[in-house]
């Protein structure tokens, strides 16, 4: 077991020993391989049952608002940017939360892995590699080849707010280009991006396991749900669906914390983030802010200065 | 229904007054436009209809008609969402869609000999209004014992249908019980909640079915009442309110354990609720 | 009895002319029933569509009938059409799926005639599954990788040929007038008797489930069962035997669609009455909900258990929520002796 592992043992166990919480989130090993599950921890006795790796690709930010009283939080660089934004928006207190910060060099992206070897039987996870056994063959991977998109890219690695710190601090390279496939799409034709939104579109099925994976998405009654108006019927065409995905985009403007949770929580491989990224990427451009970086600085659209864009406002 | 249970008949407006003094329930008198859909819409108390409001949707509601008046269906609309409050606005003369009868309906065959005491609270009187109508018709009224009625609301002007309530308070031949729940000026009647005027009504169980209706904390007084004058759960009967859509046990919605309310119940006794979990 | 790929694909293709065939097709890596107009298209070699088979007799979104405003009147015209079909390739786990909704959407007082109407007017061969996966457990849930329950007539796949195997009437009638058939060899019926006795491997165990549902409604296993799930329609929307639909309306001037989509108990707002109150208000009532309807109350209502072992479900889940620990945890469950 790995050094990492059994400190954040060790720390759960004195946390839940001390009764300085109730409850530790984090991961268990899942029932398929290359799978790590959510788990909430309430006795001592079971820390054990906690891991650590590159198998574990859930936000668990996405429980704190469930979970009342104390409670420790195993969160990657994403995550912890996502309890920034949450308790900004004042979904959580942050007396509540003992956050126990991992910094991450990634998480798999188990799509890629079976788009190559079919359903996986078994894998081994070894320094930077991954041996697969699948049902349609065996592969080694590099990890690098197999990690979500989202991790291809990630900028904030190692956690931004924390009460505890786990793991070696992770370097970000430099990007050449932030948001080069947001630049990539933005240079593409109108038609290309229409013909290739219509095709991610007619992938969905409207499951919403993407708006129920976010930690974000917390309203009560979602705007796919309201009856009057009725913004979506419910059907599954392009059209709806691409309501449903820019409406929930733009819901998420200068809160997203880019954690790819939906891209891995979609049953069909939707390409969701190209929509939000954009998005982002447009917070950034226009507003300088990126979600959840400082608790100090509030979401982008929470706030207003007068350098902001005020084109549709004031005629420049 | 015929061939495919979910295509409505149309049906015409011919009225939509308001039918308590706050305005939030009014009342639709719908006509059927043919003489067959009105014989293939053979129903009995205690059933619903799917009632759509074109353009809006559809939503189950309770018929309070009794098949003793023919030509019309009358259903009692309370304004909580989007199809009933596009209901509410709907013209005389307007269509609406209408797909029944469904349901099952109050064991009248049981009551055959019997005495029924109908207790009912606020706006669930709607099919309660449609079994007194159809016990107290002439061709019927030999078939039942005594009739009471014991029928409750916050105040004077929340009582539905009070044209029928002031004939039967007329009739020799049903007693019916009105009662608020604070004094009002003007109000002659009873004051009390139901179930303490259900104590002071009722005296017996003996041969007697209680049919109870009304929002869950009148039912959950008024059940004890009627436990302690030893009404077995049998004949101590109700009709559940669900959330559905189909109506015909089919989309899964309104499921009570293994019951679908829209086509096992709505009305259930409270013995047969007694086996299912408390889900509702 | 055999039949070649080669006059199978022939047999297909002219069939096509009068039939909508759906069969299995790849596009960008899902595998799914779609419309084909030849056997080229059908994918070969796959374990199981990513979406269940009761698409093809209860699509996810469709129209139940259209109306017309005309003054003050409305006309109301039913949209339901129903063309011959073929459905080639069915899976026996979505095949016995089938039986199950048959009950559901042919009860007692009603029929569903845009699910009836489909069914018989579509002819089921099914494709016995050659390999299974460590997520399969069809043989658990009682029936098996090659079983016909469902089908009209099932192909078995030899290699180079399928053994062919009529079911019911319908698929009699089909078998008779089937071109190309040829006798099994020695050497096919020694592959036939292996594939035969293909079965999944898994520890579930259905046995004393249902008995045990009966008393566990309110027991606390239910409490800590939720709480890692998003309540998304992942699981319901892969299930083949998931039934639960919302009937909506959509609406332009003078014209408007009454339609019906798949939905989900899993949705929140699943059973909201108009009032407010909500029966099923928290994710535990809803996670109790999906396990005592499909292994208790649709037995004691049509006699089986509503699932059959495709392990859709625990793939498509985000948090991996696995049915087969559940059940094995209400199967482990202390009873609470009150």
């Amino acid at each position: 077991m790995s050094k990492v592992i059994e400190e954040i043992h060790a720390a759960a166990r004195q946390l839940l020993e001390d009764g300085k919480v109730d409850v530790v989130i984090g991961f268990e090993k899942g029932t398929l391989p290359l799978k790590a599950t959510p788990c909430f921890i309430r006795s001592p006795q079971e820390v054990e049952k906690l891991i650590w790796d590159e198998t574990c690709d859930n936000n668990l930010a996405n429980y704190v608002r469930q979970i009342k009283g104390k409670k420790a939080i195993v969160a990657k660089g994403c995550d912890t940017r996502a309890l920034v934004v949450l308790m900004q928006e004042n979904q959580v207190a942050r007396e509540d939360l003992y956050i126990l910060g991992v910094s991450c060099n990634g998480v798999i992206n188990r799509k890629k892995i079976e788009a190559e070897t079919g359903e996986i039987l078994s894998a081994e996870l070894a320094e930077g590699k991954i041996s697969v056994q699948g049902m349609n063959g065996s592969k080694e991977f590099a990890f690098a080849d197999v990690k979500d998109d989202t991790c291809q890219s990630c900028r904030y690695p190692n956690p931004v707010l924390e009460d505890a710190h786990f793991g070696d601090k992770v370097e970000t390279g430099n990007q050449e280009v932030p948001f080069a496939d947001v630049v990539a799409m933005e240079e593409k034709s109108l038609l290309e991006r229409r013909a290739y939104f219509q095709e991610e579109m007619a992938k969905c099925i409207r499951c919403y396991a993407c708006r129920n994976a976010c930690p974000m998405c917390y309203c009560n009654e979602c705007f796919v749900d309201c009856n009057s108006p009725k913004w979506l019927t419910g059907g599954v065409d392009p059209a709806e669906n691409m309501m449903f995905q820019v409406g929930r985009s733009l819901h998420l403007a200068g809160r997203c914390v880019d954690c790819g949770a939906c891209v891995r929580a979609c049953p069909q491989g939707v390409d969701i983030r190209a929509l939000s990224r954009k998005v982002t990427k447009d917070c950034l451009t226009m507003y300088r802010h990126e979600a959840g970086v400082t608790l100090e600085d509030p979401p982008a659209l929470n706030q207003f200065s007068t350098e902001d864009p005020q084109g549709f406002l004031v005629k420049e | 229904m015929g061939q495919n249970p979910y295509l409505p008949i149309t049906m015409k407006v011919v009225k939509n007054q308001i039918e308590t003094e706050d305005r939030n329930i009014k009342t639709l008198v719908l006509e059927f436009l043919n003489k067959q859909d009105e014989e293939n819409f053979k129903y009995m108390p205690g059933q619903f209809a799917e009632i759509s409001a074109f353009g809006h949707g559809e939503a189950p509601f309770g018929i309070a008609t009794s098949p003793t008046e023919p030509g019309i269906l009358k259903f009692s609309i309370a304004k909580v969402g989007c199809v009933s409050k596009a209901l509410h606005l709907i013209e005389e003369g307007a269509t609406v869609g209408v797909r029944g009868p469904m349901g099952n309906y109050y064991p009248i065959e049981q009551f055959k000999g019997k005495n029924v005491v109908i207790i009912g609270g606020g706006f669930a009187f709607t099919t309660l209004r449609s079994l007194a109508t159809y016990m107290l018709d002439e061709k019927h009224r030999g078939d039942y014992g005594d009739i009471t009625v014991i029928y409750g609301a916050r105040n004077p002007g929340l009582l539905l249908y009070k044209e029928e309530l002031a004939e039967w308070e007329k009739n020799p031949n049903i007693n019916l019980v009105t009662t608020i729940d604070k004094p009002v000026d003007g109000w002659n009647g009873r004051v009390g909640f139901v179930p303490a005027v259900t104590e002071e009504v009722v005296k017996t169980s003996v041969d007697t079915y209680a049919v109870v209706c009304g929002p869950p904390a009148m039912i959950k007084f008024t059940l004890p009442v009627l436990e302690k004058l030893n009404f077995p759960p049998e004949r101590i009967i109700t009709s559940l309110e669900m959330r559905m859509k189909c109506g015909l046990g089919i989309c899964g919605r309104c499921n009570i354990g293994p019951k679908y309310v829209c086509k096992d119940g709505p009305v259930f006794s409270m013995a047969e609720l007694k086996e299912l979990p408390p889900e509702y | 009895m055999k039949i070649s790929k080669d006059k199978w694909g022939q047999v297909f293709d002219a069939l096509a002319s009068d039939y909508q065939m759906l069969a299995p097709k790849e596009d960008k890596g899902e595998v799914n029933f779609k419309r084909v107009n030849c056997f080229s298209e059908v994918k070969q070699g796959y374990l199981n569509t990513k979406l269940p088979a009761k698409a093809l007799f209860f699509p996810q979104h469709e129209t139940l009938f259209t109306y017309q405003k005309e003054g003050q009147g409305i006309t109301v015209k039913n949209a339901l059409k129903v063309e011959k079909t073929i459905a080639f390739g069915v899976r026996p786990c979505d095949a016995r799926a089938f039986l199950l909704l048959d009950k559901v959407f042919n009860n007692d007082q009603y029929r569903d005639p845009y699910y009836c109407d489909r069914r018989d007017t579509t002819l089921v061969i099914g494709l016995a599954c050659s390999q299974v996966a460590p997520t399969c457990f069809c043989s658990q849930m009682g029936l098996s990788p090659v079983s016909t329950a469902g089908t009209d007539l099932l192909f078995i796949d030899l290699g180079e040929a399928y053994a062919v195997e009529a079911v019911t009437e319908k698929g009699k009638e089909f078998v008779a007038k089937l071109q190309g058939l040829e006798e099994l060899n020695a050497e096919d019926q020694v592959k036939l008797e292996t594939l035969k006795n293909l079965q999944t491997s898994s520890s579930v165990d259905i046995s004393a489930l249902t008995e045990k549902l009966d008393s566990m409604f309110d027991h606390p296993y239910w409490d800590s069962l939720h709480e890692k799930c998003l309540g998304c329609n992942a699981c319901t929307f892969s299930c083949p035997t998931c039934h639960c639909f919302d009937i909506t309306e959509e609406f332009r001037k003078t014209e408007g669609n009454r339609v019906r989509s798949w939905d989900s108990c899993m949705a929140p707002l699943f059973t909201k009455h108009g009032s407010g109150h909500n029966p099923r208000e928290d994710k535990k009532a809803r996670w109790r909900q999906r396990m005592m309807h499909k292994f208790n109350y649709f037995v004691h209502n049509n006699g089986d258990i509503a699932c059959v072992g495709c392990g859709r479900c625990l793939k498509a889940c985000p948090v991996n929520m696995d049915l087969r620990q559940v059940i094995d945890a209400v199967n482990k469950a202390e009873l609470v002796v009150k």
